[in-house]
Protein backbone atom coordinates (compact mmCIF):
# COMPACT_ATOMS: atom_id res chain seq x y z
CA UNK A 1 0.00 0.00 0.00
CA UNK A 2 1.86 3.20 -0.70
CA UNK A 3 1.26 6.33 0.68
CA UNK A 4 -1.00 7.93 -1.81
CA UNK A 5 -3.26 5.14 -0.67
CA UNK A 6 -3.39 6.12 2.65
CA UNK A 7 -3.97 9.86 2.19
CA UNK A 8 -6.74 8.46 -0.20
CA UNK A 9 -8.45 6.34 2.29
CA UNK A 10 -7.85 9.21 5.08
CA UNK A 11 -10.06 10.77 3.13
CA UNK A 12 -12.30 8.31 2.14
CA UNK A 13 -13.25 8.19 6.26
CA UNK A 14 -13.65 11.61 6.40
CA UNK A 15 -16.01 11.72 3.23
CA UNK A 16 -18.14 8.82 4.37
CA UNK A 17 -18.34 10.54 7.65
CA UNK A 18 -19.82 13.71 6.27
CA UNK A 19 -21.93 12.28 3.74
CA UNK A 20 -23.49 10.19 7.23
CA UNK A 21 -23.31 13.49 8.85
CA UNK A 22 -25.51 14.83 5.31
CA UNK A 23 -23.01 17.91 5.26
CA UNK A 24 -21.54 16.39 2.06
CA UNK A 25 -21.12 19.61 -0.73
CA UNK A 26 -21.30 19.21 -4.47
CA UNK A 27 -17.30 19.19 -4.77
CA UNK A 28 -17.06 16.51 -1.84
CA UNK A 29 -19.43 14.41 -3.62
CA UNK A 30 -17.18 14.17 -6.59
CA UNK A 31 -14.67 13.28 -4.41
CA UNK A 32 -16.10 10.67 -3.10
CA UNK A 33 -17.84 9.07 -5.84
CA UNK A 34 -14.25 8.59 -7.25
CA UNK A 35 -12.46 7.51 -4.61
CA UNK A 36 -15.32 4.58 -4.49
CA UNK A 37 -14.56 3.66 -7.85
CA UNK A 38 -10.82 3.43 -6.98
CA UNK A 39 -11.61 1.32 -3.54
CA UNK A 40 -14.81 -0.35 -4.64
CA UNK A 41 -14.91 -2.16 -0.85
CA UNK A 42 -15.77 1.23 0.20
CA UNK A 43 -19.59 0.88 -1.35
CA UNK A 44 -20.19 -2.23 0.98
CA UNK A 45 -19.31 0.05 4.25
CA UNK A 46 -21.01 3.25 2.80
CA UNK A 47 -24.14 1.23 2.28
CA UNK A 48 -23.79 -0.06 6.30
CA UNK A 49 -23.63 3.64 7.54
CA UNK A 50 -26.31 4.42 5.08
CA UNK A 51 -28.46 1.73 7.04
CA UNK A 52 -30.90 2.29 10.03
CA UNK A 53 -28.64 1.40 13.47
CA UNK A 54 -30.60 0.93 16.48
CA UNK A 55 -29.80 1.11 20.56
CA UNK A 56 -27.37 -2.03 20.98
CA UNK A 57 -28.33 -1.64 24.63
CA UNK A 58 -31.93 -1.16 25.79
CA UNK A 59 -34.57 -0.10 23.09
CA UNK A 60 -37.51 1.50 23.41
CA UNK A 61 -41.08 -0.02 21.97
CA UNK A 62 -43.79 2.33 21.04
CA UNK A 63 -46.06 0.62 24.05
CA UNK A 64 -43.06 1.82 26.17
CA UNK A 65 -43.12 5.21 24.90
CA UNK A 66 -46.96 5.12 25.14
CA UNK A 67 -46.25 4.25 28.88
CA UNK A 68 -43.61 7.16 29.42
CA UNK A 69 -45.64 9.06 27.95
CA UNK A 70 -48.48 8.58 30.15
CA UNK A 71 -46.28 8.68 33.58
CA UNK A 72 -45.33 12.20 32.48
CA UNK A 73 -48.86 13.56 31.33
CA UNK A 74 -49.67 12.31 35.07
CA UNK A 75 -46.99 14.55 36.53
CA UNK A 76 -47.89 17.60 34.02
CA UNK A 77 -51.47 16.98 35.47
CA UNK A 78 -50.75 17.23 39.20
CA UNK A 79 -48.24 19.90 38.65
CA UNK A 80 -50.81 22.07 36.68
CA UNK A 81 -53.73 21.58 39.37
CA UNK A 82 -51.17 22.96 42.23
CA UNK A 83 -51.03 26.17 39.51
CA UNK A 84 -53.33 28.61 40.90
CA UNK A 85 -55.84 30.13 38.08
CA UNK A 86 -53.67 33.39 37.43
CA UNK A 87 -52.69 32.34 34.17
CA UNK A 88 -56.76 32.06 33.12
CA UNK A 89 -56.56 35.00 30.90
CA UNK A 90 -54.20 33.06 28.32
CA UNK A 91 -56.07 32.87 25.23
CA UNK A 92 -56.85 29.46 24.49
CA UNK A 93 -56.21 25.52 25.10
CA UNK A 94 -54.47 26.17 28.55
CA UNK A 95 -56.03 23.72 30.44
CA UNK A 96 -54.64 20.98 28.47
CA UNK A 97 -56.66 18.45 27.06
CA UNK A 98 -57.44 17.12 30.48
CA UNK A 99 -60.08 19.30 31.14
CA UNK A 100 -60.59 19.05 27.18
CA UNK A 101 -62.97 16.46 27.79
CA UNK A 102 -64.70 18.09 30.61
CA UNK A 103 -65.55 20.97 28.90
CA UNK A 104 -67.22 19.18 25.75
CA UNK A 105 -69.18 18.26 28.58
CA UNK A 106 -69.66 21.54 29.34
CA UNK A 107 -70.67 22.74 26.01
CA UNK A 108 -72.93 19.57 25.41
CA UNK A 109 -74.92 20.78 28.28
CA UNK A 110 -75.51 24.04 27.27
CA UNK A 111 -76.31 23.00 23.68
CA UNK A 112 -77.93 19.90 24.48
CA UNK A 113 -79.40 18.27 21.29
CA UNK A 114 -78.02 21.14 18.92
CA UNK A 115 -75.45 18.37 16.73
CA UNK A 116 -77.20 18.11 13.04
CA UNK A 117 -76.86 14.79 11.50
CA UNK A 118 -74.93 14.67 8.17
CA UNK A 119 -74.54 18.48 8.28
CA UNK A 120 -70.68 19.20 7.52
CA UNK A 121 -69.85 22.79 6.84
CA UNK A 122 -66.52 22.23 5.19
CA UNK A 123 -63.97 25.29 6.44
CA UNK A 124 -60.45 24.39 4.80
CA UNK A 125 -57.79 23.36 7.57
CA UNK A 126 -54.50 22.58 7.21
CA UNK A 127 -54.19 18.82 8.11
CA UNK A 128 -51.74 17.42 10.03
CA UNK A 129 -50.60 13.64 8.93
CA UNK A 130 -48.78 10.63 10.62
CA UNK A 131 -47.05 8.27 8.15
CA UNK A 132 -45.39 5.01 8.86
CA UNK A 133 -42.97 2.99 6.58
CA UNK A 134 -43.00 -0.51 6.54
CA UNK A 135 -41.70 -2.30 9.99
CA UNK A 136 -42.79 0.56 11.90
CA UNK A 137 -46.08 1.40 13.89
CA UNK A 138 -46.79 4.59 15.87
CA UNK A 139 -49.64 5.86 18.20
CA UNK A 140 -50.73 9.66 18.30
CA UNK A 141 -53.35 10.84 20.65
CA UNK A 142 -55.94 12.98 18.52
CA UNK A 143 -56.70 16.71 20.51
CA UNK A 144 -59.90 15.33 21.39
CA UNK A 145 -58.31 12.62 23.51
CA UNK A 146 -59.17 9.84 20.91
CA UNK A 147 -56.34 7.63 20.55
CA UNK A 148 -55.20 5.94 17.16
CA UNK A 149 -52.89 3.50 17.15
CA UNK A 150 -51.24 3.52 13.21
CA UNK A 151 -49.98 0.08 11.52
CA UNK A 152 -47.36 -0.84 9.35
CA UNK A 153 -47.30 1.27 5.93
CA UNK A 154 -50.72 3.49 6.84
CA UNK A 155 -51.20 7.15 6.69
CA UNK A 156 -53.64 8.69 8.91
CA UNK A 157 -54.61 13.00 7.79
CA UNK A 158 -56.30 14.61 10.73
CA UNK A 159 -56.39 18.31 11.85
CA UNK A 160 -54.42 20.06 14.84
CA UNK A 161 -57.61 21.02 16.15
CA UNK A 162 -60.99 19.53 15.72
CA UNK A 163 -63.53 22.72 15.19
CA UNK A 164 -66.62 22.71 17.92
CA UNK A 165 -70.38 21.74 16.88
CA UNK A 166 -68.48 19.70 13.88
CA UNK A 167 -68.28 16.04 13.17
CA UNK A 168 -64.59 15.04 13.98
CA UNK A 169 -63.46 13.89 10.72
CA UNK A 170 -60.27 12.18 9.99
CA UNK A 171 -59.11 10.41 6.94
CA UNK A 172 -57.55 6.39 6.56
CA UNK A 173 -55.28 5.14 4.44
CA UNK A 174 -53.80 1.60 5.93
CA UNK A 175 -54.57 0.10 8.84
CA UNK A 176 -55.84 1.66 12.11
CA UNK A 177 -56.82 1.09 15.60
CA UNK A 178 -59.07 3.63 16.86
CA UNK A 179 -60.21 4.28 20.65
CA UNK A 180 -62.58 7.16 20.17
CA UNK A 181 -63.34 9.51 23.20
CA UNK A 182 -66.89 10.02 23.67
CA UNK A 183 -68.48 13.14 22.23
CA UNK A 184 -71.91 13.61 21.25
CA UNK A 185 -71.92 16.79 19.67
CA UNK A 186 -68.85 15.95 17.69
CA UNK A 187 -69.26 12.62 15.95
CA UNK A 188 -66.13 11.03 14.55
CA UNK A 189 -66.26 9.85 11.43
CA UNK A 190 -62.97 7.76 9.79
CA UNK A 191 -63.14 8.24 5.59
CA UNK A 192 -61.13 5.56 3.72
CA UNK A 193 -61.21 5.06 -0.04
CA UNK A 194 -64.33 2.53 0.27
CA UNK A 195 -66.46 3.71 3.45
CA UNK A 196 -66.98 5.97 5.99
CA UNK A 197 -67.11 5.18 9.66
CA UNK A 198 -69.47 7.57 11.85
CA UNK A 199 -69.04 6.98 15.51
CA UNK A 200 -69.87 8.43 19.18
CA UNK A 201 -67.75 6.61 21.35
CA UNK A 202 -66.01 3.54 20.81
CA UNK A 203 -63.14 1.30 20.07
CA UNK A 204 -62.70 -0.27 16.56
CA UNK A 205 -59.95 -1.53 13.73
CA UNK A 206 -60.29 -0.53 10.22
CA UNK A 207 -57.84 -1.60 7.87
CA UNK A 208 -58.43 -0.57 4.48
CA UNK A 209 -54.74 -0.36 2.04
CA UNK A 210 -54.94 0.79 -1.08
CA UNK A 211 -53.26 -2.49 -3.12
CA UNK A 212 -55.69 -5.04 -1.07
CA UNK A 213 -58.34 -6.47 -2.10
CA UNK A 214 -60.97 -5.61 0.86
CA UNK A 215 -61.72 -2.91 3.27
CA UNK A 216 -62.28 -4.28 6.79
CA UNK A 217 -64.44 -2.41 9.82
CA UNK A 218 -63.94 -4.62 12.89
CA UNK A 219 -65.63 -3.25 16.45
CA UNK A 220 -64.29 -4.42 19.46
CA UNK A 221 -66.71 -1.73 21.75
CA UNK A 222 -69.91 0.89 21.29
CA UNK A 223 -71.87 1.03 17.90
CA UNK A 224 -70.54 2.54 14.42
CA UNK A 225 -72.23 2.81 11.25
CA UNK A 226 -70.54 2.20 7.94
CA UNK A 227 -71.01 3.86 4.96
CA UNK A 228 -70.48 2.65 1.62
CA UNK A 229 -69.01 5.35 -0.50
CA UNK A 230 -70.02 3.92 -3.92
CA UNK A 231 -73.97 5.02 -5.34
CA UNK A 232 -75.56 2.88 -3.72
CA UNK A 233 -74.19 4.77 -0.34
CA UNK A 234 -75.39 1.53 1.95
CA UNK A 235 -75.56 2.13 5.58
CA UNK A 236 -74.25 -1.28 7.70
CA UNK A 237 -74.80 -0.78 11.26
CA UNK A 238 -72.10 -2.64 13.20
CA UNK A 239 -72.46 -4.59 16.96
CA UNK A 240 -69.64 -5.21 19.01
CA UNK A 241 -67.33 -8.51 17.88
CA UNK A 242 -68.57 -8.03 14.69
CA UNK A 243 -66.67 -7.09 11.27
CA UNK A 244 -67.79 -5.66 7.90
CA UNK A 245 -65.67 -6.67 4.83
CA UNK A 246 -66.31 -4.77 1.77
CA UNK A 247 -64.13 -6.61 -1.62
CA UNK A 248 -62.87 -3.55 -3.49
CA UNK A 249 -61.01 -3.89 -7.01
CA UNK A 250 -57.44 -3.12 -5.36
CA UNK A 251 -55.70 -0.23 -6.80
CA UNK A 252 -53.20 -0.68 -9.68
CA UNK A 253 -50.64 1.90 -10.64
CA UNK A 254 -52.52 2.78 -13.46
CA UNK A 255 -56.21 3.70 -11.68
CA UNK A 256 -54.40 5.00 -8.40
CA UNK A 257 -54.23 8.86 -9.42
CA UNK A 258 -58.16 9.09 -10.81
CA UNK A 259 -60.63 9.42 -8.31
CA UNK A 260 -62.74 6.13 -8.74
CA UNK A 261 -64.50 4.43 -6.17
CA UNK A 262 -65.42 0.71 -7.57
CA UNK A 263 -68.45 -0.77 -6.93
CA UNK A 264 -68.35 -3.40 -4.21
CA UNK A 265 -68.79 -6.68 -5.37
CA UNK A 266 -69.91 -8.84 -2.61
CA UNK A 267 -70.08 -7.22 1.39
CA UNK A 268 -70.10 -9.19 4.69
CA UNK A 269 -70.49 -9.14 8.16
CA UNK A 270 -68.69 -11.92 10.05
CA UNK A 271 -67.41 -12.48 14.03
CA UNK A 272 -64.41 -11.15 14.92
CA UNK A 273 -61.77 -14.20 15.21
CA UNK A 274 -60.12 -15.22 18.58
CA UNK A 275 -57.45 -17.35 19.72
CA UNK A 276 -56.25 -18.79 22.59
CA UNK A 277 -59.72 -17.66 24.05
CA UNK A 278 -58.24 -13.54 24.16
CA UNK A 279 -56.77 -12.33 21.57
CA UNK A 280 -58.47 -10.94 18.52
CA UNK A 281 -56.39 -11.22 15.29
CA UNK A 282 -58.03 -8.35 14.09
CA UNK A 283 -56.48 -6.23 15.94
CA UNK A 284 -53.48 -8.19 17.92
CA UNK A 285 -50.74 -5.91 16.55
CA UNK A 286 -52.30 -2.52 18.81
CA UNK A 287 -50.70 -5.46 21.15
CA UNK A 288 -47.10 -5.35 19.18
CA UNK A 289 -48.78 -9.16 18.26
CA UNK A 290 -48.75 -10.74 15.15
CA UNK A 291 -51.49 -12.61 14.72
CA UNK A 292 -53.77 -15.26 12.39
CA UNK A 293 -56.00 -18.07 12.45
CA UNK A 294 -56.65 -20.14 9.41
CA UNK A 295 -55.69 -17.70 7.19
CA UNK A 296 -54.37 -18.17 3.63
CA UNK A 297 -50.42 -18.07 3.36
CA UNK A 298 -50.43 -15.40 0.72
CA UNK A 299 -52.42 -13.49 3.07
CA UNK A 300 -50.07 -14.31 5.91
CA UNK A 301 -46.78 -13.50 3.58
CA UNK A 302 -48.61 -9.78 3.14
CA UNK A 303 -48.69 -9.13 7.14
CA UNK A 304 -45.15 -10.50 7.36
CA UNK A 305 -43.92 -7.55 5.03
CA UNK A 306 -45.25 -5.25 6.13
CA UNK A 307 -44.17 -6.56 9.99
CA UNK A 308 -40.97 -6.57 8.80
CA UNK A 309 -40.26 -4.79 5.84
CA UNK A 310 -39.20 -7.26 3.49
CA UNK A 311 -40.19 -8.85 0.03
CA UNK A 312 -41.53 -12.28 0.06
CA UNK A 313 -42.41 -14.48 -3.58
CA UNK A 314 -43.45 -17.71 -4.29
CA UNK A 315 -41.34 -19.74 -6.45
CA UNK A 316 -44.44 -22.38 -6.17
CA UNK A 317 -47.63 -20.23 -6.67
CA UNK A 318 -49.69 -23.38 -5.53
CA UNK A 319 -48.27 -23.09 -1.74
CA UNK A 320 -50.29 -19.39 -1.80
CA UNK A 321 -53.44 -21.80 -0.86
CA UNK A 322 -51.90 -23.18 2.30
CA UNK A 323 -53.35 -22.47 5.72
CA UNK A 324 -51.85 -21.04 8.73
CA UNK A 325 -52.83 -20.40 12.20
CA UNK A 326 -50.50 -19.04 15.03
CA UNK A 327 -49.78 -15.73 17.71
CA UNK A 328 -46.05 -14.12 17.34
CA UNK A 329 -45.42 -11.50 19.74
CA UNK A 330 -41.15 -10.90 19.56
CA UNK A 331 -40.09 -13.32 17.32
CA UNK A 332 -37.51 -12.23 14.30
CA UNK A 333 -38.21 -12.90 10.38
CA UNK A 334 -36.65 -16.43 10.48
CA UNK A 335 -38.15 -17.17 13.44
CA UNK A 336 -41.63 -16.87 12.39
CA UNK A 337 -40.91 -18.35 8.98
CA UNK A 338 -38.88 -21.67 10.99
CA UNK A 339 -41.83 -22.21 12.82
CA UNK A 340 -44.37 -22.06 9.98
CA UNK A 341 -41.41 -24.03 7.73
CA UNK A 342 -41.71 -26.99 10.49
CA UNK A 343 -45.63 -28.12 9.23
CA UNK A 344 -43.41 -29.12 6.26
CA UNK A 345 -45.80 -27.75 3.60
CA UNK A 346 -43.20 -25.39 2.48
CA UNK A 347 -39.58 -24.21 2.57
CA UNK A 348 -37.86 -21.19 1.98
CA UNK A 349 -34.92 -19.28 1.56
CA UNK A 350 -33.13 -15.82 1.17
CA UNK A 351 -31.66 -14.60 -1.82
CA UNK A 352 -28.48 -12.41 -2.14
CA UNK A 353 -30.79 -9.70 -2.71
CA UNK A 354 -32.12 -10.32 0.59
CA UNK A 355 -35.32 -11.63 -0.85
CA UNK A 356 -37.14 -13.97 0.63
CA UNK A 357 -38.78 -17.36 -1.38
CA UNK A 358 -41.29 -19.66 -0.82
CA UNK A 359 -40.78 -23.07 -2.71
CA UNK B 1 -40.13 19.45 6.07
CA UNK B 2 -37.23 17.50 7.61
CA UNK B 3 -37.30 16.35 11.22
CA UNK B 4 -35.67 19.55 12.36
CA UNK B 5 -37.97 21.89 11.12
CA UNK B 6 -41.10 19.72 12.23
CA UNK B 7 -39.38 19.60 15.77
CA UNK B 8 -38.79 23.55 15.12
CA UNK B 9 -42.44 23.83 14.06
CA UNK B 10 -43.98 21.91 16.99
CA UNK B 11 -41.76 23.80 18.92
CA UNK B 12 -43.16 26.71 18.20
CA UNK B 13 -46.28 25.76 18.68
CA UNK B 14 -45.93 25.72 22.49
CA UNK B 15 -44.33 28.50 22.77
CA UNK B 16 -47.12 30.68 21.18
CA UNK B 17 -49.97 28.72 21.00
CA UNK B 18 -49.78 26.64 24.27
CA UNK B 19 -50.37 23.49 22.15
CA UNK B 20 -51.02 20.49 24.15
CA UNK B 21 -50.77 18.51 20.85
CA UNK B 22 -47.32 19.55 19.42
CA UNK B 23 -46.21 19.32 23.59
CA UNK B 24 -46.61 15.22 23.35
CA UNK B 25 -45.73 15.34 19.68
CA UNK B 26 -42.53 16.37 20.97
CA UNK B 27 -42.07 14.64 23.57
CA UNK B 28 -42.44 11.16 21.59
CA UNK B 29 -40.41 12.44 18.58
CA UNK B 30 -37.61 13.52 21.25
CA UNK B 31 -38.14 11.56 24.75
CA UNK B 32 -36.18 7.94 23.73
CA UNK B 33 -33.06 9.89 22.34
CA UNK B 34 -32.55 12.12 25.05
CA UNK B 35 -33.39 9.44 27.51
CA UNK B 36 -30.29 7.33 26.34
CA UNK B 37 -27.92 10.65 26.45
CA UNK B 38 -29.45 10.72 29.49
CA UNK B 39 -28.30 7.36 30.77
CA UNK B 40 -24.30 7.91 29.43
CA UNK B 41 -24.65 10.01 31.83
CA UNK B 42 -26.31 9.28 34.88
CA UNK B 43 -25.56 5.57 34.13
CA UNK B 44 -29.28 4.48 34.86
CA UNK B 45 -32.18 4.07 32.70
CA UNK B 46 -34.67 4.71 35.40
CA UNK B 47 -33.09 8.44 36.47
CA UNK B 48 -33.19 9.38 33.11
CA UNK B 49 -36.77 9.25 32.42
CA UNK B 50 -37.48 11.00 35.33
CA UNK B 51 -34.72 13.43 33.89
CA UNK B 52 -36.04 13.68 30.84
CA UNK B 53 -39.55 13.84 32.31
CA UNK B 54 -38.30 16.63 34.58
CA UNK B 55 -36.88 18.85 31.47
CA UNK B 56 -40.33 18.48 29.22
CA UNK B 57 -42.13 19.60 32.53
CA UNK B 58 -40.06 22.49 32.98
CA UNK B 59 -40.17 23.34 29.08
CA UNK B 60 -43.83 23.73 29.51
CA UNK B 61 -43.92 25.97 32.64
CA UNK B 62 -41.51 28.11 30.60
CA UNK B 63 -42.89 27.71 27.50
CA UNK B 64 -44.29 31.33 27.48
CA UNK B 65 -40.42 32.89 28.19
CA UNK B 66 -38.99 30.50 25.53
CA UNK B 67 -40.40 32.21 22.17
CA UNK B 68 -36.02 33.12 21.80
CA UNK B 69 -34.79 29.85 21.56
CA UNK B 70 -32.82 29.67 18.32
CA UNK B 71 -33.01 25.98 18.06
CA UNK B 72 -34.98 23.92 20.38
CA UNK B 73 -33.56 20.23 19.89
CA UNK B 74 -30.18 21.99 21.00
CA UNK B 75 -31.89 23.69 23.68
CA UNK B 76 -33.70 20.08 24.88
CA UNK B 77 -30.36 18.31 25.02
CA UNK B 78 -28.06 21.07 26.96
CA UNK B 79 -31.08 21.25 29.61
CA UNK B 80 -31.05 16.93 29.41
CA UNK B 81 -27.20 17.31 30.33
CA UNK B 82 -27.38 19.77 33.00
CA UNK B 83 -29.97 18.76 34.53
CA UNK B 84 -28.16 14.74 34.34
CA UNK B 85 -24.65 16.54 35.30
CA UNK B 86 -27.01 17.99 38.80
CA UNK B 87 -28.41 15.35 39.45
CA UNK B 88 -24.70 12.85 39.25
CA UNK B 89 -23.42 15.95 41.67
CA UNK B 90 -26.39 15.17 44.10
CA UNK B 91 -26.19 11.54 44.22
CA UNK B 92 -22.15 11.21 44.30
CA UNK B 93 -21.77 14.54 46.26
CA UNK B 94 -18.78 15.85 43.99
CA UNK B 95 -18.88 17.93 41.61
CA UNK B 96 -19.87 17.05 37.42
CA UNK B 97 -19.16 19.64 35.46
CA UNK B 98 -17.99 18.16 32.57
CA UNK B 99 -18.93 14.83 30.34
CA UNK B 100 -15.34 13.00 31.38
CA UNK B 101 -17.30 9.71 33.04
CA UNK B 102 -19.78 8.67 29.99
CA UNK B 103 -21.16 5.13 30.56
CA UNK B 104 -20.89 3.69 26.66
CA UNK B 105 -23.11 0.99 27.90
CA UNK B 106 -25.99 3.51 26.88
CA UNK B 107 -24.62 4.68 23.68
CA UNK B 108 -23.80 2.09 21.99
CA UNK B 109 -25.64 1.26 18.47
CA UNK B 110 -25.20 -0.98 15.46
CA UNK B 111 -27.02 -2.13 12.23
CA UNK B 112 -29.86 -3.86 12.62
CA UNK B 113 -28.83 -7.46 11.83
CA UNK B 114 -30.65 -9.56 9.15
CA UNK B 115 -31.77 -6.44 6.97
CA UNK B 116 -30.61 -7.76 4.19
CA UNK B 117 -27.88 -6.38 4.34
CA UNK B 118 -25.55 -6.42 7.81
CA UNK B 119 -25.38 -9.96 9.35
CA UNK B 120 -25.74 -10.45 12.87
CA UNK B 121 -22.06 -11.65 13.03
CA UNK B 122 -21.05 -7.86 11.32
CA UNK B 123 -23.04 -5.84 13.32
CA UNK B 124 -21.25 -7.35 16.63
CA UNK B 125 -17.72 -6.70 14.74
CA UNK B 126 -19.29 -3.16 14.53
CA UNK B 127 -20.44 -2.56 18.21
CA UNK B 128 -17.32 -4.08 19.02
CA UNK B 129 -15.22 -1.56 17.34
CA UNK B 130 -17.97 1.12 18.68
CA UNK B 131 -17.20 -0.21 22.43
CA UNK B 132 -13.54 0.49 21.48
CA UNK B 133 -13.50 4.11 20.94
CA UNK B 134 -12.99 6.62 23.51
CA UNK B 135 -16.13 7.51 25.24
CA UNK B 136 -16.53 10.86 23.85
CA UNK B 137 -16.34 9.62 20.05
CA UNK B 138 -18.92 7.12 20.72
CA UNK B 139 -21.17 10.02 21.85
CA UNK B 140 -20.33 11.98 19.04
CA UNK B 141 -20.94 9.14 16.61
CA UNK B 142 -24.20 8.44 18.26
CA UNK B 143 -25.35 11.94 18.27
CA UNK B 144 -24.63 12.62 14.58
CA UNK B 145 -25.60 8.64 13.02
CA UNK B 146 -28.53 8.10 15.73
CA UNK B 147 -29.64 11.66 16.86
CA UNK B 148 -29.25 13.10 13.79
CA UNK B 149 -28.00 16.12 15.00
CA UNK B 150 -25.95 18.52 13.34
CA UNK B 151 -22.37 19.44 13.23
CA UNK B 152 -22.98 22.69 15.00
CA UNK B 153 -25.28 21.05 17.06
CA UNK B 154 -22.66 18.88 18.44
CA UNK B 155 -20.43 21.61 18.89
CA UNK B 156 -22.79 23.55 20.56
CA UNK B 157 -24.09 20.75 22.96
CA UNK B 158 -20.05 19.81 24.05
CA UNK B 159 -18.43 22.64 24.12
CA UNK B 160 -15.97 22.10 21.28
CA UNK B 161 -15.36 23.18 17.64
CA UNK B 162 -16.80 21.66 14.47
CA UNK B 163 -13.33 20.65 13.34
CA UNK B 164 -13.02 18.34 16.62
CA UNK B 165 -16.22 17.06 15.43
CA UNK B 166 -15.84 16.59 12.01
CA UNK B 167 -12.50 14.71 13.46
CA UNK B 168 -14.10 12.78 16.04
CA UNK B 169 -16.27 11.49 13.83
CA UNK B 170 -13.83 10.46 10.76
CA UNK B 171 -11.94 8.58 13.40
CA UNK B 172 -15.13 6.80 14.39
CA UNK B 173 -16.03 5.50 10.77
CA UNK B 174 -12.19 4.90 9.87
CA UNK B 175 -12.48 2.18 13.49
CA UNK B 176 -15.77 0.69 12.10
CA UNK B 177 -14.68 0.74 8.41
CA UNK B 178 -11.39 -1.59 9.09
CA UNK B 179 -13.48 -3.66 11.69
CA UNK B 180 -15.57 -5.21 8.66
CA UNK B 181 -13.48 -4.35 5.95
CA UNK B 182 -11.49 -7.36 6.33
CA UNK B 183 -14.39 -9.19 7.20
CA UNK B 184 -16.78 -9.64 4.31
CA UNK B 185 -17.24 -13.33 3.27
CA UNK B 186 -15.66 -14.74 0.20
CA UNK B 187 -18.72 -13.68 -2.02
CA UNK B 188 -19.34 -10.72 -1.05
CA UNK B 189 -15.35 -10.01 -1.06
CA UNK B 190 -15.29 -10.84 -4.74
CA UNK B 191 -18.28 -7.96 -5.29
CA UNK B 192 -17.09 -5.31 -3.03
CA UNK B 193 -13.21 -6.35 -2.43
CA UNK B 194 -10.16 -5.03 -4.98
CA UNK B 195 -7.50 -5.60 -2.89
CA UNK B 196 -5.27 -2.23 -3.10
CA UNK B 197 -1.92 -4.67 -3.44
Amino acid sequence: MSFTDTMDQEKLYALLAREMAGILTTEEAEDLRQLLQQYPDASYIREVFSQNWTPAGKQYSPQQVQQLMEKHQQRLQQISEAEPYTEAPEPRRHWGWYSGIAAGLLILLALGGYWRYGQQKKTPVVLSQLVTDKRMRSQILLPDGSRVWLNAGSKLDYPPQFAAHQPREVTLEGEAFFVVQPDAERPFRVHTKTFQIRVLGTSFNVRAYPLEDSAVASLVQGSVEVVLNDASKQVVSLKPNEKLTVPVHPATEQTENIVAVHTPLVIYKSKLTTLQDSIITETAWVQNKLAFKHLQLDKVVTMLEQWYGVEINFSNNRKKQLYFTGVFESESLEEVLNALETTLSFSWHKDADGKIWIN
Amino acid sequence: MGENEQIKALFERVCYDNSVQAYNELYIALCTRLIHFSASIVSSYHLAEEIVSDVFLSLWQKKNELSHVQNPVVYLYVSTKNRSLNTLQEQKRHQHDSLDELNTDMLAIAPEAENGMVSAEVSQKIERAIRSLPARCQLIFRLIKQDRLSYREVAELLNISTKTVDAQLTIAVKKISLAIRFDLSDETAQTYLRLDS
